[in-house]
């Protein structure tokens, strides 16, 4: 267990320094000159010109610099918003959780609505009811994102106006972030009506997690299907019937966790979808997530927010992606644990 | 009357563009408290026999029989609830590859514990009928001769030995006393001591319980040292069927001669460094089965009327089908 451990830290690290090394390389690959794409101040003389050079480490070698980008990163030492002129450990402290709570509501609603429906198709496979599952996912998962979310804003907020059209909560509540994540926030924030703001948060988050969420249950509900239709043709179910065990000790003894042991990893892939989708239906709905960060931040050629940016949400993937891997790894006994670990 | 009894059952494969006979009215009874084995070549269908038994058949496979019967009642018409209760107390099955009829992501104690019918666990709290349910696995299996059940009971199917998995898979038939054994060569690949301690309890408890069996296997000695009867199987025909002596004495069919004259322990008059009589050719695949009687290519008695199926005929209590039977002058 020690050795899976370090290994999969050993990866990560790894993963990681990659990472960097691709962001601090963005400074040379943005177009326009590299000084002043990472300060923001066209230098206006020589002298000047050579003390922010300094400043920036420009003057030594790549190595050195991108020793001193690590440093930097890792103090915490982000770098200013050329925009905003706020430090953008906080810009990005602040984007960084309204992304995630947003994915995190529709992997929710994912797992709550796809994996039964997924079970209930995939037990009663190739039937009328099976194949109206499956055509309803189909057509779920081919939508694009986009286009739903204009359809949604297009009938839920101008057509019906039962839901706002941006944003996380009226501006009347004033919540303080203290996790990032508002539902969780309004719970510590003061001197509001806390069930009101809840409700119009909720009011807020329903109609872009719904959007992202369709495409994430359809492709839950067909995993989860095609899991059941192969575990159930396994022979060891047929030796379990054997054994006269009724339909539901047999669903929920053996079919069930052997079905959802392989659904685990295509979640891990599933995230990087999820986390994109996440981040464009942000830019529609004026969520002050990080994909609308990302947005303005390419609108205004802000540069070093753009490479925080960017290692931030690869950050987010890989660690979870590796996370989820682990935990697979620990829990399922037909994986020799002590013995294999190919990474 | 039989126990289990099953006449002219047929099996065919929809392998998408036509469906083969994999089984082509096959006959076999169990009297109860007999064993009686089952022996053919690999691919005779001895294990599509079994599945058909125990009603583990996949959906492209389309059975039909004249008869199927389970004391007096038929399988075949019976609700899947009555079937179900019939596989839970009277028949037992061990399949033939014992690690996949095990669930990969549970202990074998779980697996060997749910397989106890609830009647048979004694207690009225849950914490009692949890400690009688393990003091039932652990003296099963200790009965099938796994000594250390803590190594096992806790462990996963891939973490033990094959022959530890095969006698689990005994243990797990027996646990829910059955009247009816089938075991699918549950002595493959083992060492012999290990093989004769399996065959020495099935025996035993065909003795001390009348356990009838079904029992098939490639080993002819083990057959005719416990096996009271025997059915022949070729290429989903059963060829010849009677008691074990019998068709030791005085094989009628021309395929049972020579699958018993293949091993060399029952020829007396053998001598030594000959050359084994055996049939020429292999046992034809499913696509291309011969017309008439499927053993024609490689019988050497086989004449123009072979080409007609032949039907079963019977002396007593054996069954032959074959239009030149062997030693019939004898009769
Ligand atoms: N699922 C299947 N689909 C198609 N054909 C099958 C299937 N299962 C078995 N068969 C065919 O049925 C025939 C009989 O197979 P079976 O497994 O019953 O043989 P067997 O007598 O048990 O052999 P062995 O002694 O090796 O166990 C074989 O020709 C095999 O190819
Ligand atoms: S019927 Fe003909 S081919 Fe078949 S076993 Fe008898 S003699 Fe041989
Ligand atoms: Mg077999």
């Amino acid at each position: 267990m020690i050795r899976i451990l370090l290994r999969y830290i050993i990866l990560f690290v790894l993963t990681l320094l990659v990472l960097a090394g691709l962001s601090f390389s963005l400074a040379y690959l943005f177009p326009g000159d590299v000084l002043a794409n990472l300060t923001g101040i066209t230098a206006q003389n020589e002298m000047q010109r050579a003390a922010l050079a300094q400043q920036f480490h420009l003057d030594s070698g790549y190595i050195v610099q991108f020793y001193h980008y690590l440093k930097n990163l890792l103090t915490g030492n982000w770098g200013y918003s050329f925009i905003s002129g706020m430090p953008l450990s906080e810009e990005v402290r602040l984007a960084l959780p309204a992304t995630i709570e947003l994915a995190t509501y529709a992997m929710l609603l994912a797992i709550v609505i796809g994996i039964p429906v997924g079970c209930y198709a995939g037990l009663r496979s190739y039937t009328a009811a099976d194949y109206t599952i499956n055509s309803a996912s189909m057509i779920g998962y081919s939508f694009p994102v986009f286009w739903l979310a204009l359809l949604f804003i297009l009938m839920f907020s101008l057509e019906w106006n039962i839901a706002p059209l941006s944003g996380r909560i009226s501006l009347l509540f004033e919540v303080p972030p203290k996790t990032g994540f508002i539902l969780i926030d309004i719970l510590f924030a003061d001197n509001i009506n806390r069930l009101l703001a809840f409700r119009d948060a909720l009011h807020h988050l329903m109609l872009p997690t719904l959007a992202i969420s369709v495409i994430s249950i359809a492709s839950m509900v067909r995993i989860t299907r095609r899991s059941v239709i192969e575990v159930k043709n396994k022979p060891f179910v047929a030796a379990a019937r054997t054994r006269g065990l009724s339909q539901g000790q047999i669903f929920y003894r053996h079919i069930l966790r052997n079905a959802l042991l392989p659904i685990l990893p295509l979640m891990a892939i599933q995230i990087t979808t999820l986390i994109t989708n996440a981040m464009i239906v942000e830019t529609l709905f004026s969520w002050p997530g990080i994909g609308n960060w990302l947005i303005q931040a390419i609108y205004q050629r802000d540069y070093p927010a753009l490479r925080i940016g960017m290692l931030a949400v690869a950050f987010m993937v890989v660690t979870l992606t590796i996370l989820i891997d682990l935990f697979n790894r620990v829990i399922d006994p037909s994986r020799e644990k002590y013995e294999r670990v190919a990474v | 009357m039989p126990m289990l009894d099953i006449k002219n059952l047929t099996l065919e494969i929809d392998n998408g563009t036509s469906r083969v006979k994999a089984l082509d009215r096959v006959n076999l009874t169990i009297k109860s408290g007999e064993i009686r084995a089952l022996v053919g070549e690999s691919g005779s269908g001895k294990s599509l026999i079994v599945a058909a038994i125990s009603g583990a058949l996949p959906d492209q496979f389309y059975l039909t029989a004249d008869r199927m019967d389970w004391n007096g009642e038929s399988l075949l018409s019976m609700s899947s609830e009555q079937r179900r209760e019939i596989m839970r107390r009277d028949i037992a099955v061990v399949f033939q590859n014992p690690i996949s009829a095990l669930d990969p992501s549970a202990t074998l104690g779980e697996q060997l514990e749910e397989s106890i019918p609830a009647e048979l666990v004694e207690g009225k709290w849950f914490w009692q009928r949890r400690k009688s349910r393990r003091k039932a696995a652990i003296s099963t299996v200790h009965k099938v001769g796994i000594k250390h059940h803590r190594n096992y009971l806790n462990a996963y199917p891939h973490q033990i030995p094959t022959d530890i998995g095969q006698k689990f898979m005994i243990a797990m038939a027996l646990i829910s006393q059955p009247k009816l054994l089938i075991v699918d060569d549950p002595t493959r690949g083992m060492e012999t001591t290990t093989k004769t301690q399996v065959l020495k309890l099935l025996t035993r408890l065909n003795q001390t319980r009348s356990l009838s069996i079904l029992f098939i296997s490639h080993d002819l000695l083990a057959i005719s040292s416990m096996a009271h009867t025997m059915t022949v199987l070729y290429c989903g025909q059963s060829v010849e069927s009677g008691r074990m002596k019998m068709l030791r004495k005085r094989p009628l069919h021309p395929y049972t001669k020579a699958l018993l004259d293949s091993a060399p322990s029952f020829r007396h008059d053998l001598p030594p460094k000959s050359i084994l009589p055996n049939m020429d050719g292999t046992i034809p695949s499913l696509k291309h089965v011969p017309i008439g009687c499927r053993l024609g290519p490689r019988c050497p008695r086989a004449q123009k009327d072979c080409v007609i199926t032949p039907a079963v005929r019977r002396i007593h209590d054996h069954t032959y089908s074959c239009h030149f039977p062997l030693h019939m002058e004898k009769l």
